[in-house]
């Protein structure tokens, strides 16, 4: 099996923070790789060096057999890229903004003109093909960006948090179309992302964090090779303290959840002897992707994206000072 | 690739290039405000401004005729007008810059197989475009200057605005690079555009049967010397040369100078637009 892109030692250092730190791994051909990181990981850096429009301070990089660093053009022809923030131009209709893309790859007209049906077809946008980009749904132009990476002859998507900020039906649409295009044209997908539950659907997961890469295997064996029964305790408010003090790897969330790491059921039962009566809610969490990065990080990856008005009305719940 | 790679690079070069060119001319035709501005500020100038002093313009000094001018002053400005009304549309085509980089759309761009310098100059043919056709608003407005021009006239004139268009639009993406909030662009561009405007024997013609001596007594040197340092005075006179067949300078100068700017700018451009 050739591989699809081959890193080997890229490091990107941005004044004296270092985004990547000496990153190397392989993405095997028609694969769906995925890079799971915090924000601020280094993910969306390691995109730019693979989609060329970044170059690390050292290190190589490889498409499809090609070093993409020495010859950036070339390998511009592989890949289709969809980037975090929305790089559509929303004063052209949706056809032009994907046949805008088809010239500029260098696309023949009667390919583009079939290529382009074909994908609107399959994102769900043939109806809108002559509206303005600025009259659609944020969940739409992400489907417009997805089908617009893949007019040209890409062998590998790159999608740069392609769900973010979208809802449950538009995220599950998005995965459903990746999955679909998979089964229609030779495709490697490198995706990144901090929604775990969408990872698990990935051929290999690479956790990165600190521009470091901490796990990169198959979901499967990372969950059994890092992952952990986890307890998740709602306890009254006089004992949290004190479960904090016994237990001092706890996590507490902002919503008043404590996350303990369980080393197995004789775990459970002894935290349940002492605290059983004093704990409104408990579950058990049996080994998951959101455990493995728990247990790599020291930290929970969901915490990455409370925004500061979640953490306060959390605050409140608990009974923080703003609702004394 | 089964095809051959020069066909390939062809449609791909070709291609690109239209389609940038077509996206930013598609651009200012959706864009009325732009439009409106280009046909607002000739009539300002042609209709208001030169009707209105074009009855003070006459070869006196003092109530003693000197000589004879053998244009009117409608006549005097309508090529500057022009030339305006290019560099008015020139120099803001390059919001177009800060926009792409704003709303992400430049990465669209950079990450096809274009190479920066094709990548820029569609965007550089393509503002120029729209400034040649707001240059070309004005040109319908000749019969109120009471100008007649034969094909051969409009052909070297329009030539001459082509050349000024594409030079000026090297220089508002020159700016564009340097300058990259809207409001900041909007307020710089303002700042060149009309001191180069004014400086360049536009709105106060250089008397033409003055002797450089006999100039230097009645104007200050300074502007003497901003005037003369300013490429714009020789984009005018070649535009005058072309539509009322009067030039202070040599008529080989104004096309060297237009010629020279685009190169100069363009080359400026690409600098900075390959470190983007």
């Amino acid at each position: 099996m050739t591989a699809a892109i081959q890193i080997d030692g890229v490091s990107k250092r941005y004044g004296r923070t270092v985004a990547l730190d000496a990153i190397s791994f392989d993405v095997a051909a028609q694969e769906v790789f995925a890079l799971l990181g915090p924000n601020g990981a280094g993910k969306t850096t390691l995109l730019h060096i693979l989609s060329t429009i970044l170059r690390p301070d050292s290190g190589t990089v490889t498409i499809g057999g090609v070093d993409a660093l020495a010859h950036p053009t070339r390998s511009r022809r592989d890949i289709g890229v969809v980037f975090q923030e929305p790089s559509l131009d929303d004063r052209l209709t949706v056809f032009e903004n994907l046949n805008f893309h088809g010239l500029v790859h260098g696309v023949p007209s009667a390919l583009r003109r079939r290529r382009i049906g074909e994908l609107l077809d399959l994102v769900e946008l043939t109806d809108w093909r002559d509206k303005l980009v600025r009259t659609l749904s944020s969940g739409m132009k992400r489907r417009v960006e997805i089908a617009r990476a893949l007019t040209h002859d890409s062998r590998i998507l790159f999608l740069d948090e392609p769900t973010v900020g979208l809802d449950a039906q538009s995220r599950d649409r998005i995965w459903r179309y990746i999955a679909r295009l998979r089964s229609t044209r030779d495709l490697t997908v490198v995706v990144t992302t901090h929604y775990i539950e969408e990872v698990e659907a990935c051929d290999r997961v690479c956790i990165i964090d600190h521009g470091k890469i901490l796990a990169l295997d198959s979901p499967a064996t990372l969950k059994a090779t890092y992952g952990q029964q986890l307890l998740r305790v709602v306890p009254h408010a006089d004992a949290a303290a004190e479960i904090a003090m016994d237990y001092p790897d706890a996590t507490i969330r902002p919503d008043g959840e404590m996350v303990l790491q369980s080393s197995g059921d004789v775990f459970a039962e002894s935290f349940l002897a002492r605290y059983g009566s004093r704990i409104r809610r408990l579950s058990v969490e049996e080994p998951s992707l959101e455990s493995v990065f728990l247990s790599l990080t020291g930290r929970e990856i969901r915490d990455q994206a409370a925004t500061g008005r979640e953490r306060t009305l959390a605050f409140g719940r608990q009974g923080g000072e703003h609702t004394r | 690739m089964s095809e051959s790679g020069l066909a390939y690079t062809f449609r791909l070069h070709a291609g690109g290039l239209y389609a940038i060119w077509f996206r930013e001319v598609k651009r200012a035709v959706r864009d009325r405000g732009q439009l409106i501005g280009g046909v607002s500020r000739p009539l300002l100038w042609v209709l208001i401004m030169g009707i209105g002093l074009n009855p003070y313009f006459r070869g006196e000094v003092y109530g003693e005729v000197r000589f004879v001018v053998p244009y009117t002053y409608l006549q005097f400005i309508f090529p500057a007008v022009i030339a305006l009304n290019i560099m008015y549309t020139s120099i803001q085509s390059a919001v177009s810059v800060i926009w792409d980089r704003q709303f992400g759309f430049l990465r669209e761009v950079l990450v096809s197989p274009l190479p920066r310098a094709t990548i820029l100059l569609g965007k550089i043919l393509g503002g120029a475009t729209v400034a040649l056709f707001h240059g070309c608003l004005v040109l319908v407005l000749a019969r109120f200057a009471d100008l007649s021009l034969s094909i051969g006239d409009i052909a070297r004139g329009l030539l001459l605005m082509a050349l000024l268009a594409f030079g000026l639009t090297s220089l508002g993406v020159v700016i564009a690079g340097r300058i990259r909030s809207f409001e900041g662009f909007g307020v710089f561009s303002n700042a060149v555009i009309l001191p180069l405007y004014f400086t360049s024997s536009s709105v106060f013609p250089l008397d033409p049967s003055l002797t450089s001596a006999q100039t230097s007594v009645i104007y200050p040197e300074w502007l003497m010397i901003v005037v003369r340092f300013n490429p714009m005075t020789y984009a005018v006179d070649a535009l005058r040369g072309a539509f009322i067949h009067f030039q202070q300078f040599d008529a080989w100068m104004g096309p060297a100078v237009l010629v020279g700017m685009a190169v100069v700018f363009f080359a400026m451009a690409l600098r900075g637009f390959s470190k983007a």
